[in-house]
């Protein structure tokens, strides 16, 4: 579906303007049905968060052991974040109001939600300007042209996570002749001039902490099956050749009978988990390769009533598969803390602004981002070892 | 599954004849060759995959397959009958969408009874086919325009009440229509028998009241159907309505099938939708159709899916596969329809 860009533009403004008064709105309704309820992400869209304005990064108010980043700055006006419990307070100010944007694939959804989180939090804790801009469905024209809105408003540090890396190349060369610092976060482009990447995980890391949680569950043993999700998807592909590989060497009781694909619909998911078990009746085993496909093949085990005798894990948002997790019907979810990656991409961005290099261990000062290392051969910053949820932490996580 | 649903030969109409089809038959037969076919179809592949893959044709197998043909049949029910009149409705994907968040977010913040949701939701679909049934009946625009426009619109306005979030934690207060076990009597989901009723009541209507035939007379000339007496545009208007009604339905569906909801929840249902109608053999240019087809051609898209899946193939051969009968059933309609003509 082709639309003009008029009526994207239309929409654009129209959803930004509505998600803020939802945003508005909403937030008395947070804490209906014990922590699975629909959530409080401040939901502004194209948000503007300078320095002293705190008190927006609403997400943060719910925030647990886990998750500094958002702990921090509950209505502090000083924006400082030494008011955070979780002693997130020694970041390093920055020399002056830069301004760093971040366009997501898209916007709106809860993991570039909580992305814009953390970035706000990072923003309001360095003193710098926090503008997060994407379209409305993951399309790379348009996220192109929103890019390059941003090159042209001359914005200090610039990070895409591409729909198409290919395509974003020649527009991130376009940023860098402008003469901004222009990297990618959650989602590299590799062949591109980009000046660093700032990466949730390493594709080991997430691949081999998939297999491991899974094995726990199945006793090490057993078949097992992968629904992913797009059919092209760089990242899912990179993390499946892992899994395939890591258990093959690591497991050799177990095996993976098939890898099937079902968009990013949580029902085909469903259904087609569910074909998978009556496709191999001794199946124990189910991975949800993204944040679609893992609450799909839990709710598939817990229709077919096999709770206990299949085992799922997948790549799932705290949310989504609370009530999964804690019916026994998901093992497990790895995933990363998506508003510290938010934190460590602004922190980034102003140390490109600042002209500074980045260390291979890079002191930023808060708990959650001790783990950051710097790679310089790829100019790759990564955020450390995934994160794994179970029924016992998940609710520390609002996203 | 369905054929139960074919009874017997038609009674004689009442007053139609003089209206509309005094050139045409009186009736088309019961079942058509395009169904037959279908029926045919399915049928080898369901033995097919019985033979071939280990538990095709057993109850856990055919009830989530069932389960998931519901909500894209019961909005081809209305679908089919806006093709027949020679429109379209790709607004569906935001009727549904719109639907299941008012509805998810209303079970996750209300404690509220099933009667209220489904009644809210279908409420709410009626209304917004309605604006689609007045801007294309009165607007004299092409309905895949006004309709391309509205689904924007829903979908702006899905976004709005999504919040920037996905619905999570929703009750299981819409079990009955979900693929648990709440969601079956005596082996059948609800959710497909709703459909199967609701698809029979729409197949008798459509062949033996004289409102029903209208809709195809509309389809297969509105001018001669006006100055034979058709009110055709609240006609036009009351098929758009339905859909929505429908999509309101499905949508109710949806929500059932998981705990959580996305935004993407109607992204591709008018396509599939629009496929299993194409498929079930109402013609895309109007003026014949048939609901019993669109559940048929549901239920293939389905096995399809299902049978590529359960047989261990790449994914992606589903969708060759039902491109491929879009393009055969679209043939079929052709040679049909060039037939008919000579043999005039």
């Amino acid at each position: 579906m082709k639309r003009t860009r008029l009526t994207t533009a239309a929409i654009t403004l129209g959803v930004a303007g509505a998600l803020v008064l939802a945003g508005c709105t909403k937030k008395n309704e947070a804490d209906t049905s014990a922590g699975a309820g629909g959530g409080d992400t401040g939901a502004a869209t194209t948000t503007e968060n300078a320095g002293g304005a705190a008190g927006s990064a609403g997400a943060s108010a719910a925030g647990g052991a886990g998750s500094a980043a958002g702990s921090a700055a509950q209505g502090s006006a000083a924006g400082s974040g030494s008011a955070g419990a979780a002693g997130a307070g020694s970041v390093e100010k920055a020399s002056k109001n830069f301004k760093v944007a971040f366009v997501p694939k898209l916007q709106g959804i809860p993991y570039f939600e909580a992305m814009n989180a953390g970035g706000k939090q990072a923003a309001s804790d360095m003193g710098v300007t926090w503008l997060y801009q994407g379209p409305t469905q993951a399309d790379a024209a348009a996220q192109a042209d929103i890019v390059r809105n941003l090159i042209q408003q001359k914005v200090d540090a610039l990070f895409i996570a591409p729909n198409d890396p290919g395509s974003m190349a020649p527009v991130i060369q376009q940023g860098i002749d402008g003469g901004i610092k222009v990297g990618t976060s959650d989602t590299d482009a590799p062949d591109s001039a980009r000046q660093v990447f700032v990466s949730q995980a390493s594709t080991e890391g997430i691949g081999q902490g998939l297999t491991d949680e899974l094995m726990k569950a199945m006793g090490n043993k057993g078949k097992y099956a992968i629904v992913s999700c797009g059919e092209t998807a760089e990242n899912l592909n990179s993390w499946i050749k892992v899994q395939q590989a890591y258990t093959k060497e690591k497991y050799p009781d177990a095996e993976i009978v098939d890898v099937v694909y079902a968009g990013e619909d949580v029902a085909k998911a469903t259904q087609m988990a569910t074909d998978l078990m009556n496709a191999n009746p001794d199946l124990t085993g189910l991975v949800g390769e993204c944040t679609s496909s893992a609450p799909g093949v839990a709710q598939a085990v817990k229709d077919a009533g096999k709770i206990g005798k299949v085992f799922t894990v997948g790549l799932g948002t705290p949310q989504t598969m609370a009530p999964y997790l804690k019916d026994g019907s998901s093992s497990a979810s790895v995933l990363w803390d998506v508003q510290a990656l938010g934190y460590l991409t602004v922190w980034a961005g102003v140390q490109m602004a600042e002209g500074k290099e980045f260390a291979a261990k890079p002191e930023i000062g808060t708990d959650n981002l001790k783990d950051v290392s710097y790679d310089a051969a790829t100019k790759t910053l990564l955020l450390g070892p995934p994160l794994v949820l179970t029924k016992d932490n998940v609710d520390n996580y609002n996203f | 599954m369905s054929a139960p649903t074919v009874s017997g030969p038609p009674p004689t109409p009442a007053g139609e004849r003089r209206k509309v089809t005094e050139r045409q038959r009186i009736l088309p037969s019961p079942v058509t060759g395009q169904e037959l076919v279908l029926i045919g179809v399915i049928a080898v592949l369901w033995i097919v995959l019985w033979l071939s893959t280990p538990a095709f044709l057993t109850a856990n197998s055919l009830q989530p397959l069932l389960g998931a043909v519901a909500p894209i049949a019961v909005i081809g029910i209305g679908m089919t009958i806006v093709i027949i009149t020679g429109g379209i409705d790709i607004s569906v994907s935001g009727i549904i969408m719109v639907c299941a968040v008012v509805v998810a977010k209303t079970l996750v913040d209300y404690e509220t009874s099933i009667w209220v949701v489904l009644l809210m939701s279908i409420g709410i679909g009626a209304l917004l086919g309605l604006i689609n049934g007045l801007l294309i009946a009165y607007g004299r625009v092409h309905a895949i325009i006004i309709t391309f426009g509205t689904t924007n619109i829903f979908q702006w306005l899905g976004l709005q009440i999504f919040g920037g979030n996905t619905v999570s934690g929703i009750p299981d207060t819409l079990a009955t229509f979900g693929n648990g076990a709440a969601g079956r009597t005596w082996g059948v989901p609800h959710a497909f028998a709703i459909t199967v009723v609701l698809a029979a009541i729409a197949w008798w209507y459509l062949r033996h009241t004289a409102g029903g035939r209208h809709y195809f007379a509309i389809g297969g000339d509105p001018v001669a159907a006006r100055l034979a007496g058709v009110r055709v545009r609240p006609r036009i208007a009351s098929a758009y309505v339905l859909t929505g009604l429908l999509a309101g339905l499905g949508a109710c569906f949806l929500v059932a099938q998981s705990s959580t909801l996305a935004q993407n929840v109607g992204t591709g249902k008018e396509l599939a939708v629009i496929a299993a109608v194409v498929i079930g053999g109402t013609s895309i240019m109007g003026g014949r159709g048939s609901v019993l087809g669109t559940l048929l051609g549901a239920l293939l898209v389905q096995t399809v899916s299902s049978g590529v899946t359960q047989l261990g193939w790449p994914s992606q051969l589903s969708d060759l596969f039902v491109g491929i009968a879009i393009i055969v059933a679209v043939g079929a309609d052709l040679i049909r329809e060039r037939a008919r003509r000579r043999a005039r």
